[in-house]
């Protein structure tokens, strides 16, 4: 039962995820990727990591997609046009780099696995256990992270100000529109 | 019975369809949540060690790396959003001048 919802949510996985590399339309990538998110979710609960799993899904799934969902349906995206000859050639050569990867990955994977012999352990990630070990040991860390996030609002807000400011044209020719009206 | 290394293979296939999509795409969006895949298979690899080695700080890191990923998403939107009011594309092809 275990390996069957493993080879079921990693078929899904990579699956959704070649999807948001291939789908045309920016809407169905950032789709594509909200399955990803799921099923590695679901991953993370089979391995008993649960506390990691639900925050991948209310921050992943639950604000960070939909922040890129608001962004590909504000933009007003066109799909992508089929490609020219050149940039086929581009995207070949990215499959190749791609597979050349891959097959040195599983290389260095099972030359790895040759030297270890770990079964899998009785921890469970529940959220009592995590939020001991992060208020405690990690603590510097943890209050270094909202000193990120802050200086990542601080950053967001800026750089929006310089587009306000430099598209002086373009909110005067709102202004004008608006008088005319 | 499911091994570490069956965690390992997904995510390095994961790795390897994310540098594809950094590579081959032309839209900056497309580029940015393949940056997304990449982050996620670094975060299955360090669920699937931190199980197998029966230690917590590996589902730790990766609640840090989740913090993180979401700071850099949201400068990458904003960016790609000042982008778009000024060239009116995303395309990273369009981005050949450093002044204009």
């Amino acid at each position: 039962m275990f390996s069957f919802f493993f080879y079921l949510f990693g078929a899904v996985l990579v699956l959704a995820s070649l999807a948001v590399i291939l789908a045309r339309n920016p809407l169905y990538n950032v789709l594509s990727l909200v399955v990803v998110i799921f099923s590695l979710s679901s991953l993370f609960m089979l391995l008993e990591a649960f506390f990691v799993g639900i925050i991948l899904l209310l921050v992943y799934a639950g604000a960070v997609l939909v922040f890129f969902l608001f962004v590909a349906m504000c933009l007003k995206l066109n799909s992508e046009t089929p490609t020219t000859i050149r940039k086929n050639r581009i995207r070949l050569l990215g499959w190749c780099a791609g597979a050349a990867f891959l097959s040195e990955l599983i290389f260095i994977i099972k030359s790895f696995l040759m030297t270890q012999t770990m079964g899998p352990s009785s921890i469970r990630g529940a959220i009592e256990i995590i939020g001991k070990i992060l208020f405690t040991e990690y603590l510097l860390p943890f209050e270094l992270t909202s000193l990120l996030l802050l200086i990542a609002v601080i950053g967001i807000v800026s750089l929006a100000k310089g587009a306000f400011k430099t598209d002086g044209n373009e909110s005067g020719d709102a202004k004008n529109m608006a008088g005319n009206r | 019975m499911i091994g570490l290394g069956h965690y390992l293979f997904l995510s390095g296939i994961l790795f390897s369809v994310g540098v594809v999509g950094i590579t081959i795409s032309r839209s900056v969006l497309k580029i940015l949540l393949s940056l997304e895949l990449l982050l996620a298979a670094s975060n299955l690899s360090f669920v699937a060690f931190s199980k197998f080695n029966g230690d917590y700080t590996g589902q730790l890191i990766v609640f840090f790396v989740i913090l993180v990923a979401a700071a850099e998403v949201a400068i990458g939107l904003a960016i790609i959003v000042l982008m778009y009011r000024r060239l009116s594309t995303i395309q990273a092809d369009d981005l050949k001048d450093l002044k204009w």
